[in-house]
Formats: structure tokens, sequence, C-alpha cells
């Protein structure tokens, strides 16, 4: 979506030099390796609140910085000093463990200032505002706010109040950016040739309550991948129309219950996590049944292509929705997301600054 | 208009129109099924001379010569009439009050407007009432508040509400607006009201469908996370609602009448077109944010429902085409712009098409504003948690008049809808049938077509500034609104 996109490239783009001061525009000398020199002119994000708007440069743009950005988290100092002096402020209205830290350590490893604050809904409670509390986070001193909130388009609502950068950790049903970009991180990481083009992906489960989904369909659809959504029907509501709609730079997808058909030679199979609230709300009869007909099992997995990677947006219910023989089985990835996690957050964090260069 | 033509430049809100000449407008007069050139006169707040020319084939804003330099192109029509609104008071005057409300009507041209019981006290006993009516009367502006009461006992939908006792204190009619009025008390008060002479208008959902729901099923509350407002909560509402009509209309009460306010979809304006097919004494109003904008406007898009509709044609779910905004450069303001979130919900280009057809087949007796002004507070907050409502009664002229300049319904047809058209819904119980008629006081609005106006906190009268057309500009501006022959409005920069 448009309005929070604005041309960040050829600001002041105050460049860090090793162990050295920042000086805004100054120009980059002896820069080496993994921190030389960025093209950042396709970049155009001040925000990270949605993939919708990713071109297909940008995408590539992150995909290449998550790359350095992992080569430092596989050295023995996994810590750069790009992001030192910048504030970020990590506040979560959902509890969450993963993002959360995942954000914490890729903003500590860039020398950033990290604070952390667990509001849970406490301040709804008390009746603060989302804008007040956005306004008290800048006038603290923030210089990017990560957020996560249980209502779809909250970070859209703090990004029109806040003067920094605002970095999506998940919304309502509607988008989890990051998540998105390290699971295609770690397919491209896993496929052959390092390439998704062409390539089956299977996003299996609740789709309708799915931030993860959401955005992975963006992501993938861009990239030429024939995606398929799997699941009951009554978690699947909406997704045929939009399957059916033709978004420029989107290939259409496929939505199907028929979990035989959609496994069949995929080479990654993606399960969501099922919610226990979703049978107490009558969309699905009880959880055994799911399990029966559209857990992620051994035998469900043999009908993809061999080497089918399996993935997990975390955190899972094994037994539930992933079988735990599958969950850490050989073709598992799950714990690379993790990985790759903290690499593509370190990557967003550092485009959305406007600093030049990594080290 | 003449320099002589509003005698008194210092006129005060409210005071009679001693001497008002409108030359060379263009009068839009329903009731006589009749538009063109015209003068008229007001003398002492009494329309007293309306002299249509003689018909030569001329067209509203262009043609006639201007030798004394007044403007040209002036539209001239009945005061208008809104069956749906929100004032707020009492209960919530942060909101807006009953006189600021007046004021917003007659800047949006409102002479007569239709308050809706969902006050705290709810309008549900005839003291409130009266309280209501005499507060309006009291505060100068002349701008005639009528009031909706409540169908059933502090809208609670446990047991009907003291209906006799409103119709002696003056109500309308009666609704639970906000709600549906639960469907065992709903044929009771369908007869009782029936017995009074006074309508019933229903708020058409379903809650048990609608339970969370943000914004409209369909493509773009799939695409942004929110949760789906099906049509079928409106739809079999309605269903349920005439087919309760046909029994008690048979069995309870011959005068039983049932109007259905703010119908939102393609599904629910073919209900009401068959049921007045079959005779049925079923009338219903649209708004204008349902026939101008779209579920569209949630991703971010800013265009209107008939150019949306141009754009397409893809295929949704119902086959009927949509466009994507995600196409091309549709998408030009924020997502998730709390001013838009309405109950009912925004819909499809295809909904709002379908609600234009009605508008123009007669299916839709009326355009209502369903004005509901909100506070910062209640609005300036995540999309899902914003209250449900927009202030609409200042921009529903100009968005009428940006349809009429589309094509989408004519000049003449959009006035009725604003005048005639929900009078008649209202009855005897309601006002005297809007109409440039000489020798009655003066009830009328001057507006200029081609005089667009920037929609700002600052230009809206109403405390509610929630709308989602600030920043834009509107065609029509409003010159004056003459309310029973007194003046409700003057634009400031009137000569």
């Amino acid at each position: 979506m448009k309005a929070q996109t604005e041309r960040v490239a050829g600001e002041p783009g105050a460049a860090v030099e090793p162990g050295g001061a920042v000086e805004p525009g100054a120009a980059v000398t002896g820069a080496v390796g993994p921190g030389a020199h960025h093209e950042h002119e396709v970049w155009r994000h001040r925000h990270i609140l949605d993939v919708d708007d990713f071109t297909i440069d940008e995408i590539e743009l992150v995909m290449a910085t998550a790359a350095e950005m992992k080569e430092i988290l596989s050295r023995p100092i996994k810590k750069v000093p790009t992001l030192r002096g910048t504030s970020v402020t990590i506040i979560f209205w959902e509890a969450s463990t993963r993002t959360r830290v995942s954000f914490e350590v890729a903003a500590k490893n860039l020398s950033a200032d990290v604070v952390n604050i667990a509001a849970q809904a406490s301040s709804v409670t008390k009746g603060e505002s989302l804008v007040d509390t956005i306004r008290t986070i800048e006038a603290l001193g923030a210089d990017m706010i990560v957020m996560r909130h249980g209502t779809s388009g909250a970070p859209y609502l703090a990004a029109e109040h806040f003067s920094g950068h605002v970095l999506n950790g998940g919304d309502g049903w509607h988008a989890h950016p990051t998540q998105a970009l390290l699971d295609l991180y770690t397919m491209r990481e896993h496929l052959p040739e390092g390439t998704v083009a062409g390539r089956k992906v299977v996003i299996l489960g609740d789709v309708l309550h799915s931030r993860v989904a959401r955005s992975n369909i963006w992501t993938l659809t861009k990239s030429g991948v024939d995606l398929w959504l799997c699941g009951p029907a009554t978690l699947l509501r909406g997704f045929e129309r939009w399957a059916g709609a033709t978004i420029p730079g989107s290939a259409t997808f496929t939505v199907t219950s028929d979990i035989e058909r959609a496994l069949e030679g995929a080479d990654v199979v993606m399960a969501l996590r099922i919610q226990k609230e979703r049978q107490e709300s009558g969309l699905l009869p009880p959880l055994r049944e799911y399990t029966a007909r559209f857990a992620l099992t051994r035998e469900r997995l043999a009908l993809a292509s061999p080497d089918a990677l399996v993935m997990h947006p975390g955190p899972m219910n094994e037994g539930l929705e992933i079988m735990p023989d599958v969950a850490t089985g050989t073709q598992s990835v799950i714990t690379d997301q993790v990985t790759n996690g903290v690499a593509v957050r370190m990557a967003l964090l550092f485009l959305v600054s406007g600093v030049r260069d990594v080290e | 208009m003449s320099s002589r033509a509003l005698a008194g430049a210092d006129l005060a809100i409210g005071a009679p129109v001693a001497h008002l000449e409108l030359d060379g407008v263009w009068a839009v007069d329903p009731a006589a099924g009749r538009e063109g050139p015209a003068d008229l006169v007001v003398e002492e707040g009494v329309l007293a001379d309306l002299e249509w020319h003689e018909s030569s084939g001329a067209r509203r804003g262009r043609g006639r010569a201007t030798s004394d330099g007044q403007r040209h192109g002036l539209v001239v029509a009945p005061g208008f009439v809104d069956l749906h609104a929100h004032f707020r008071e009492p209960g919530f005057e942060d909101a807006e009050t009953i006189v600021t409300g007046q004021a917003a009507a007659a800047h949006g041209g409102f002479t007569t407007v239709c308050l809706m019981p969902n006050t705290e006290p709810p309008i549900d006993e005839a003291p409130t009432l009266r309280t209501v009516l005499a507060r309006a009367a009291e505060s100068g502006i002349p701008v005639r508040v009528l009031a909706w009461g409540a169908a059933t006992r502090r809208r609670e939908g446990k047991g009907m509400a003291e209906l006799g006792d409103l119709a002696e204190a003056g109500a309308i009619g009666y609704s639970d607006d906000g709600a549906p009025i639960p469907v065992g008390l709903l044929r009771n008060v369908l007869a009782y009201a029936g017995m009074l002479g006074r309508v019933v208008a229903d708020h058409a959902e379903d809650r048990e469908l609608t339970s969370g729901a943000e914004a409209n099923e369909g493509l773009i509350g799939t695409i942004l996370g929110l949760k789906g407002w099906p049509r079928s909560a409106e739809e079999s509402v309605i269903a349920r609602d005439i087919a309760i009509l046909v029994d008690v209309l048979g069995s309870d009460s011959s005068a039983a009448r049932l109007h259905l306010t703010h119908v939102s979809t393609a599904g629910g304006i073919d209900l009401v077109r068959r049921a007045k097919a079959a005779g049925l004494p079923v009338t219903c109003d649209v708004t204008p944010h349902h026939l101008a904008l779209t579920d569209e406007w949630l991703a971010g898009a800013r265009r209107w429902s008939w150019q949306a509709w141009q754009d397409g044609p893809d295929r949704d779910g119902s086959g009927a085409p949509t466009a994507n905004p995600w196409a091309g450069d549709a998408l030009a303001g924020p997502p998730y712009d709390p001013a838009l979130k309405v109950n009912p919900p925004l819909r499809t280009p295809s909904d709002a098409i379908a609600l234009l057809a009605g508008l123009r087949d007669g299916t839709v007796d009326a355009i209502a504003t369903d004005h509901a002004p909100h506070t910062l507070v209640d609005k300036e907050v995540e999309f899902g948690l914003a209250a449900n409502g927009i202030s609409g009664i200042e921009t529903a002229l100009g968005i009428v008049l940006v349809a009429v300049e589309a094509g989408k319904v004519s000049l003449l047809r959009a006035v009725e809808a604003l005048t005639v058209g929900p009078a008649r819904v209202l009855g005897p119980a309601g006002v005297p049938a809007p109409a440039l008629e000489v020798g009655r006081l003066a009830d009328l609005v001057l507006f200029d077509p081609a005089d667009g106006w920037l929609v700002s906190e600052s230009a809206l009268s109403s405390r509610g500034k929630n709308s989602p057309l600030l920043g834009r500009s509107l065609p029509g501006r409003v010159l004056l609104t003459v309310g029973a022959g007194r003046l409700a409005y003057r634009d400031p920069d009137l000569a």
C-alpha cells in the first residue's frame, strides 16, 4: 500500500565508519568485503509495514543484505557498529517470544540501543491509546519502533504518528513481513540453485487467521512460486476470491482442501499453527479431526518431493498440526528459519535506517 | 442573484427572510416533476412568486446571459429531508449536540432531520422525546428536528417501548437503529406501529453473523486481514423482515409499514425491489457513502464506486465484475482509515452500482445520511477498535452531485430522493410534502454545483470530524438554506 512508502534514497545517508563517528552524507571509503557500499536506489521504504508494495528488486536487496548479515552471524564476534546510537523500541501488544527476541538480537548485533516494552494490552486497559503510546515512545527518543499488535492495520496508524521508522512484527491477521522475507530466504538457501521460481510451495492449515500466510502470498507469488494454500474450507474463507483476482506482479495461487493434491510433488510444505480457539468459535470440529485430516505427518510428507523442505513459523503445536518426527526430521528447516530471522531482521533494520554501509 | 437579492445582508441565523429574489436560477421541484430556469421571490418568509422560464431547452449551468453580472447555474431546491441522523444528545454531547447538528444540517442543505433514538438515555419514553424536540425548537436554527422513537425499551430488544406515548409526543416512527429489532418483537412492533400510523425502520444486521466483523467480506477484507462482514447478515434480516410484514398485513394490521434503513448490498436492494413489485408497503434508504465509496478505500484507494467498476472487470467469487485496487495507481491514500469504519460496512463496487441502479429505478426511496459524528478519542484508534460511523450530513449533497456529474443519476431524481422521497416514507406523521410551492413558507436550499469546497475539519460545522473525505474537494457549495421561512445557513462569502 502506497501512502506509507516514501523515497528515502538520497536522504541524508549517514555513513558509519568502523569505529568512527556518524557523518551525515559522508563519502564511504575503504569498505571491504561484506560491508561493501550498497546501492540503495531501489529501496524506497521508510517503514516495513507489509510486503504488498515490495518490488522484486527490493526483495532481492533484502535477500542480498540478509546474506551479508548472515555472514556476520557466523563470526566469533557477531556484532557490528552499524546502528550505534540508534534507539530501537520493541513493543509487543501480543505475547511472543520468538519474534520479539529475534528483533532484539538483530538490533543488538547492529549495536543499536534496545528498549523492550511488554505492553500486552495493559495500556489498553489503562485507557492509553495506541497513538498516545507511540507519541510517548517518540518523546523518549526512539528512532525505530518494532511492534506487534492484535489489530490488523495498527502499524499504519503508528507510522502516521511517528517520525522515525516502524517495523511491523505482525498485525492481526494482516501481515508479518519479516516472517515472509525470512521464509523466502530460508527457501532460497535450501532449494537447488537458490531460487524459488517454479517451485511448488504449500501453506497448510489456518490460512484465514494467518498474517504469515498473507505476507507469504505476496512475496512468493511475486517470486514466481507455484503457491498452494490448503486447509479446511472454514479456514480458507475468502482466499479463493483472492486467488482469482489479478494482481500485477503476482501469479495467482491455488486454494484447495484436497491435501493429497496439494502435497503431491511439493518442494516446500509450511504448516501453520492451529489455535485451540478455532474449535471453540465453531470453525472446526474437535481438533483430533483436524489432525486426522490435515496434520503434516510422515505419511503425508511422503507425497511431496523426496527432499521437500518442512517449515513452520512457530510456535508449533506438535501432535496437532505437525508431527514431532516431521518437525525435527531431516527435511525440517524450522531452526534455520529462526537463525535466518535474525539475519533478515538485521537487514531490514539496516535498510530502513538509511545508513549506507554495514560496517 | 441581484445585489438586492438578500435584503439585510447581516440577516442573522433564525431571522425571517424578509425579501429574497433568485433570478434565473435552475429550480428543481420533484413534487411538480419539473426542473428548469426560473425566478423565485420570497417575501416575509413566504415563497411569494415562482416563475418558470419558458422551456427553451436551456441546460443548467450554461447559456443564459448574465447582463448584470450575476452568477448563473445556481440550483434552488426544496430543503432536504434526512431520514437518519445522530445528533448524540442527550448523552454524547462531546460528539455532537442538537444545536451543532442543526448547524451541520443547514450547512448541508437539510431543513428537516429525523434523529435516531440511540442516545443515553435512549428516546424510548415521551418525556425524553419532548426534551429533544424542545431543545431543537429553542436553538434558533430553523432546521426542523423530528425523532424516531425506540422500538423496544432501552433499545434492548426485550419489550415494546411506549409506542403510543411516543407517537403522541411526536415520534415519526420507530427504530432501534444500531441494532435490529428481535424477530419476535418485530412482528408486534410492526402491528402496533401500524395501528398508530407509524413506520418501523429496521437496522438489518444479524449479529451472529457480524460478531467481531470489521469490513465487508470480500477481496479487500481478506487481503487486509479484517474480519468479514458478510452480506448475508444484512440480506437475511431484510428477507426475514419482509416475510414478517406479510404476516402482519394479513393478520394484524393492514396499515403496517416497514422501512429498511442504510441498505448496502446488491442483494438487499433486490429484495426490496421484489417486495415493492409485490405491492408490499416496504421502503428503503441508502447513504451517500454506500453509493459512492467502497471497501477499496480501506486499502487506500480513493476512487468513486463507478470508477472502480469501470476499471474492472476482474471477477470476484460472486461472478460480478470487480476491480482490484492493487492494480494500477488506485492506492492513493493511507490504508485502514478509521473514518471509513461504518455499519453497515462499505461494500464492493458492484454493490454500490446496484444501489445507484435502485436509486434510479425508484427502489430506493430516499438518500439518508446516517450522519454519525464521533470524537477523535473514538476514531483515532486502530481500525478494528474504531467506532462505527461517518460524519456525513454536510458532505451528502457533494457526494450526490459527484454522482450526478458522472451521469449515474439525474439531478431531479437525486433531489427527489433528498426531499419528496423521505417525506413519503414517513407518511402523514412526518413532514408536509417538500415542494417549491407559492404561498407556503419558504423551505429551500440554494447551491452552486460548479463551486467546489474543500472538506476540512474547520469547514465542517459538525463536532464530528470523522469524514473520510477530509482533504478532498466536493462540488455543490451550499449558499443559502432557508427553513420554514427563516435563515438556516448562509455562505459567508455570499454577497
